[in-house]
């Protein structure tokens, strides 16, 4: 193929399959028929002046989805607005403000969105509509690029403020007197990319709603609260926990789309014994390349900085062989300056720009029009960060392409060769704990830094006092002679809280790259152990960093930018005591169970491991004190097993759990690394093996109770997964690196899997 | 069915288990019990009186009166000053930390205001957190509409807590016809004669005399803190003490300064002062009295010591020469141009560091006011040779050749354009 002249998707595509060498590596294909779009007449009430705003920017009616919302919004509703990528999400909340600030220019709106970036977007294309229906609305992003003069101007006269949940945490509610305007006014609270407040971050995030929800109160003010999502399975239970508050649903999209084809694609396999496969990357690269010489606007995703600079350069250097539109592909990703970014994505609006590769940078809502193509190298890590990405492709009218092109990684095998994971409806929940107490109890010093509890007032879910009165014992707070709880301290109780990790205690990592070094980022002891040690590669904002020096009496992890071709995996020996059993139902097998745990974990050595391929490149050791972790886990204890030899049921119990642990990310939308795994072949708690997943953050966040909930599927996923891998007898992929090499793992945790209940399944092997 | 996300264990059982691990740090020392009585107490170590209201109690503390004169009309006269009739009311704080977010407590503000020539303070204090809304309520009766207040940094912390305080509690907060923040005047007008500007030290290098046993501003939060949670009700007496004195030094630098407001008794003030003071007026666009200023700061000039050592002579002699630039450049701002022109040409016969600034501000006025282009260009050329020279010793001033420069090559146009016929006649 080394002919430029334009082409259609369609031909492109049909092209591309009749080459065996491709067409082989197609696992599934499938094809998503176009749909016309669903529409609704702009609401009789809405004001003259944003009719015609609307008109000349083109829209004359609404979707349906935008409908329904704006008038549940109109009605005093709390909504959760869940439609794909540019399905015009922002409209939903955008004419609810406008119209507010038209019918009375007091009024205030509140838009948290999760990163700077996208905050200045949308303000950008919020004042864009205002200008255009003659509104004078001041509108203003309130961050910690705000220049200080300016601060306080919005402080008292911004209409519409956007910020991030950092920035309402610890320079907004805190000083919420100086914004009484905003807080006596407030209409409404928009929450976008609602999808990203999972984990830790989302429990935090609950926590600062609940205080700005609770001095809105104080204020008087009752905003509406206008969420939007991408596609999960739980939005409107996110929604509510987020929020405190119940929400109406609103997923009918309304906006039409043209035939949109979705492939999975698998590297071939090189070596069935350990597993490992051609790269991802060119692969990628040559899905990419006949759409790209065709004409047709692409878009490639790679999951790592260097790897987006591997996928551009070979990209241009395969174009300028044959003489192609070389200079029209371009990067994107962190780092590069904002106005490079501005040129990038309006290039790519007016079709200047022909192809782009970039990182995740551009899956949240950036507005850069709709391309012909969007292929992943590298499934993103959750479903509904992949269907974003497959968003960026798709046209109103024409046909659109999107690959997913598979790692060697676990999670990437098992969603591939599971279509129905992203084909039919979202499996994946976001979870998140707002109670998880390390959480709970530093936003509540704040909440009572903001404004004294009242005896009985609630935070959450129920009643303050109890946590008051512990706090109280630790001497932050005091209970006054009016019954009231006051905060009683000298201290900022807002700086000590990180809405990134959990404990308080945490390692500041360090990037001394630049002439003044700066702090980049945090992370909590529990994971410092393996990710910032001396030697490691960590990651951050897709781009690697070697740690150089680990100070950890003072917590401080020194590192310096780098471009290597692999990253850095510790290995910890964890041993695991149950503290308090909170759930206990017998299964097939045995029994399955969850509570509290202490985890007491020693990281000693690391591996090296190459990107994509997962070649081992060497190792090195870590010298750090065992650290003890208070956190909740699932565990699974196989009372009912007999006739197991020790040595087979020990690999049997580590290749299930590591399949089960594959599943268990894959369906509660977590890093592999949020859940830790031990097994014990005959525990000392349960008396039975033992297949433990604690989670890696102190408290916990919730996911050990759904995975309780949800135990058959982790047993039938994980005997799928392991059934449907084609290595011979287990691997990285399935069953985890092999250790012991006579033994056949595949078949053994298979074998374990199906007495704990799974059902039969057809191997590949 | 929609299961909850959040945990079902219920908090309770989780707070019990987190108890238990942390137990073995030894907390709950500290959960002491409620003391009783607390505002009497308060009332009796402090000397003050227990006000009981609706909303709460409060303790007030009278402290004795002093005959602290305060010439008004000389005060009245100063940069940023409130006229003759205004009431004044000194305000200082003492909090329990040192943000103005909404965590932070005033529990002692003290007061002071002029009957006559007798000075009054009042203090009060907030007895426990729950008497707040008294304690606010006796505040304002305090302040009364038309008055001014008086602080030491109160526009940036002071008063923006007390705001957040009435806020909090949803009322609006008193109104002040004014605030007078002694902080930036003194900065302006005393600084060439402090090391920093804390209270503390502007006290002992103006007012004179050093606070014995004053407690430290950092030990304040902790002490009230403590007293709230069962501890001692004595060391309060030092806080108290400590704002009581920081009310009287309010006055005493208002006292201080006023006498710089009396343009005949300002004459034996340090010229340093003085020209703070010019400034001061400068920044108000009171270019007459900057000007009257800059002219007693020379006089004194004259009365110093006949014979100082060769080294003070040279920093009072450029002392000198900058409150002349100064002069020469008030007197442009007066328009007297004339009289400007004479300054800078008196300056840069004098010699010294200042010459090319005065040969470049004497080419200006020849230029624009004199319409004199040759003198200009002359003016011009004798910095620019200072410039060559300053690079001959390796010391190159890029700023003033640049401004030669581009001057020289402006006045070169003028002077050919003005000679065009001449230069016309010639060739032809």
């Amino acid at each position: 193929m080394r002919h430029y002249s334009p082409a259609s998707t369609d031909t492109v595509l049909g092209t591309l399959l009749e080459e065996p060498s491709i067409a082989r590596g197609v696992v599934h294909h499938a094809t998503i028929a176009s749909r016309p779009g669903r529409y609704s007449e702009l609401p009789p009430w809405l004001d003259e002046r944003i009719r015609t705003g609307l008109a000349s920017r083109g829209i004359e009616q609404l979707y349906r989805h935008q409908a329904l919302a704006v008038e549940a919004i109109r009605a005093g509703e709390d909504v959760v607005v869940v439609t794909p990528t540019a399905s015009g999400k922002s409209l939903c909340y955008s004419l609810p403000i406008l119209q507010a600030v038209a019918d009375d220019p007091s009024a205030r709106a509140l838009c948290l969105f999760p990163t700077k970036a996208l905050g200045h977007d949308q303000v950008a294309e919020f004042s864009a509509l205002s200008a255009a229906s003659g509104l004078a609305i001041s509108t203003a992003t309130y961050d910690g690029d705000t220049p200080a003069p300016i601060r306080s101007a919005i402080r008292t006269a911004g209409q519409v403020v956007a910020t991030n949940p950092d920035m309402l945490h610890a320079a907004i509610l805190p000083h919420h007197t100086k914004w009484f305007q905003l807080f006596e006014q407030l209409r409404i609270i928009v929450v976008d990319e609602l999808h990203t407040y999972r984990g830790v971050f989302g429990s935090h995030v609950a926590n600062v709603l609940r205080r700005l929800l609770r001095l809105c109160d104080h204020y008087g003010s009752r905003p509406v609260i206008v969420c939007c999502s991408a596609t999960i399975a739980n939005p409107a239970e996110l929604a509510r926990t987020l929020t405190g508050r119940p929400a109406r649903l609103v997923d009918e999209n309304g906006a039409p789309s043209g035939d949109r084809h979705v492939l999975l694609v698998d590297p071939p396999l090189l070596e069935a014994s350990t597993g490992v496969r051609a790269s991802a990357l060119t692969l990628s690269q040559r899905w990419a390349l006949p759409f790209l010489r065709a004409g047709r606007q692409t878009i490639v995703f790679g999951r790592s900085r260097t790897a987006v600079e591997l996928l551009l350069t070979g990209l241009r250097e395969a174009l300028r062989e044959g003489f192609g539109p070389r200079s029209r592909v371009r990067g994107y990703r962190a780092g590069y300056l904002p106005t490079e970014r501005r040129a990038i994505e309006r290039g790519l609006r007016d079709g200047e720009v022909l192809g782009v590769v970039a990182t995740n940078a551009l899956e949240l809502g950036v507005d850069i029009g709709q391309l012909d193509v969007s292929v992943l190298a590298g499934y993103p890590g959750s479903v509904a960060a992949t269907w974003q990405q497959f968003g960026r492709a798709g046209r109103r009218q024409e046909t659109s392409v999107a690959v997913l092109v598979a790692t060697a990684a676990p999670v990437d095998q098992y969603v591939i060769h599971h279509p129905e994971f992203l084909l039919s409806g979202s499996p994946e929940e976001a979870r998140l704990d707002p109670d998880n107490l390390h959480v709970l109890l530093g936003h509540l010093k704040a909440a009572t830094f903001e404004l004294p509890f009242r005896p009985g007032e609630t935070f959450g879910s129920g009643t303050a006092d109890e946590l008051l009165a512990f706090l109280a014992e630790e001497g932050h707070v005091r209970q006054a002679a009016d019954g009231r709880w006051y905060w009683s301290s000298e201290n900022f109780p807002a700086s000590a809280i990180s809405l990134r990790t959990a404990a308080q205690e945490n390692v500041v990592i360090i990037d001394t790259t630049p002439d003044r070094p700066q702090a980049i980022g945090e992370v909590d002891l529990f994971a410092a152990q393996t990710l910032v040690h001396e030697g490691a590669i960590y990651l951050h904002e897709s781009a690697q960093f070697h740690v150089d020096r680990l100070d950890w009496d003072e917590r401080k992890a020194y590192v310096r930018r780098v471009d290597v071709d692999h990253y850095t995996q510790a290995d910890r020996a964890v041993t695991l005591k149950p503290l308090d059993v909170f759930g206990r139902d017998a299964v097939a097998g045995g029994a399955r169970l969850h509570g509290e745990v202490m985890v007491a974990s020693l990281a000693s050595i690391y591996k090296k491991l190459k990107f994509l391929t997962n070649e081992n490149l060497g190792w090195g050791r870590i010298h750090l004190p065992e650290i003890e972790l208070q956190t909740t886990a699932y565990w699974l204890a196989g009372e009912g097993l007999t006739g197991w030899r020790r040595t087979e049921l020990d690999v049997a119990l580590l290749g299930a759990g590591r399949a089960i642990q594959t599943v268990a990310s894959v369906l509660l939308m977590v890093d592999p690394h949020d859940l830790g795994l031990v097994t014990q072949v005959r525990s000392p708690h349960e008396e039975a093996p033992t297949i433990y997943l604690y989670e890696t953050v102190p408290g916990g966040v919730g996911l050990s109770e759904r995975l309780f909930a949800r135990h058959d599927h982790l047993i039938a996923g994980a005997s799928a997964l392991i059934g449907g891998c084609p290595c011979d007898a287990g691997c990285p992929a399935c069953t985890g690196p092999r250790l012991e090499p006579d033994l056949d793992a595949k078949g053994l945790a298979a074998r374990l899997l199906g007495e704990l209940g799974a059902p039969e399944v057809l191997t590949a092997g | 069915m929609s299961p909850t996300i959040a945990t079902s264990v219920p908090l309770e059982r989780r707070l019990a288990n987190f108890r238990a691990t942390r137990g073995e740090a030894g907390w709950g020392r500290l959960s002491l019990p409620r003391p009783g009585g607390l505002a009497e107490r308060i009332a009796a170590a402090l000397g003050g009186e227990m006000v009981r209201g609706q909303t709460g109690t409060f303790i007030r503390i009278e402290a004795a009166v002093e005959h602290l004169p305060l010439d008004r009309t000389g005060l009245a006269r100063l940069p940023g000053h409130p006229g003759e009739d205004v009431p004044l009311l000194c305000l200082d704080t003492e909090t329990t930390g040192l943000g103005t977010a909404t965590g932070t407590v005033v529990f002692l503000v003290g007061l002071g205001w002029w009957e006559g020539p007798s000075f009054r303070r009042v203090q009060l204090v907030l007895p426990d957190h729950a008497d707040e809304p008294a304690f606010l309520n006796a505040l304002r009766d305090l302040i009364p509409s038309g008055a001014w207040l008086v602080t030491y940094n109160g526009r940036a912390f002071d008063w923006p807590l007390l705001v957040t305080r009435y806020r909090l509690d949803r009322r609006p907060p008193p109104i002040s016809a004014g605030h007078l923040d002694l902080l930036p005047f003194i900065r302006r007008v005393f600084r060439h004669r402090l090391p920093d500007a804390r209270l503390r030290t502007v006290e002992v290098a103006l007012l004179g005399g050093y606070r014995h046993g004053d407690v430290e501003s950092w030990q304040i939060p902790a002490i009230y803190i403590d007293m709230l949670r069962g501890g001692p009700v004595e060391p309060l007496r030092a806080v108290a003490r400590h704002n009581v004195e920081d009310v009287r030094s309010l006055a005493r630098l208002l006292a201080y300064s006023a006498r710089l407001g009396d343009p005949v008794g300002r004459a034996a003030a340090e010229r340093g002062d003085l020209a703070g003071l010019a400034r001061g007026y400068a920044r108000e666009r009171r270019q007459a009295e900057a000007l009257a200023c800059l002219d007693a700061a020379l006089a004194g000039d004259e009365q110093s010591p006949a014979w100082p050592s060769a080294r003070e002579d040279r920093t009072s002699r450029l002392e000198r020469q900058r409150l002349l630039a100064e002069r020469a450049w008030t007197l442009r701002r007066l328009g007297q141009f004339d009289e400007a022109i004479a300054s800078w040409r008196d300056l840069a016969h004098e010699g010294g560091p200042l010459v090319p600034l005065a040969l470049i501000e004497l080419a200006k006025g020849l230029e624009w006011r004199q319409r004199d282009p040759a003198g200009a260009l002359r003016a011009t050329d004798q910095a620019g040779s200072l410039a060559d020279r300053a690079r001959q010793l390796g010391r190159p001033l890029p700023l003033l050749e640049r401004e030669v420069s581009r001057r020289r090559r402006r006045l070169l146009a003028r002077l050919a354009r003005q000679n065009r016929h001449l230069v016309g006649s010639q060739a032809g």
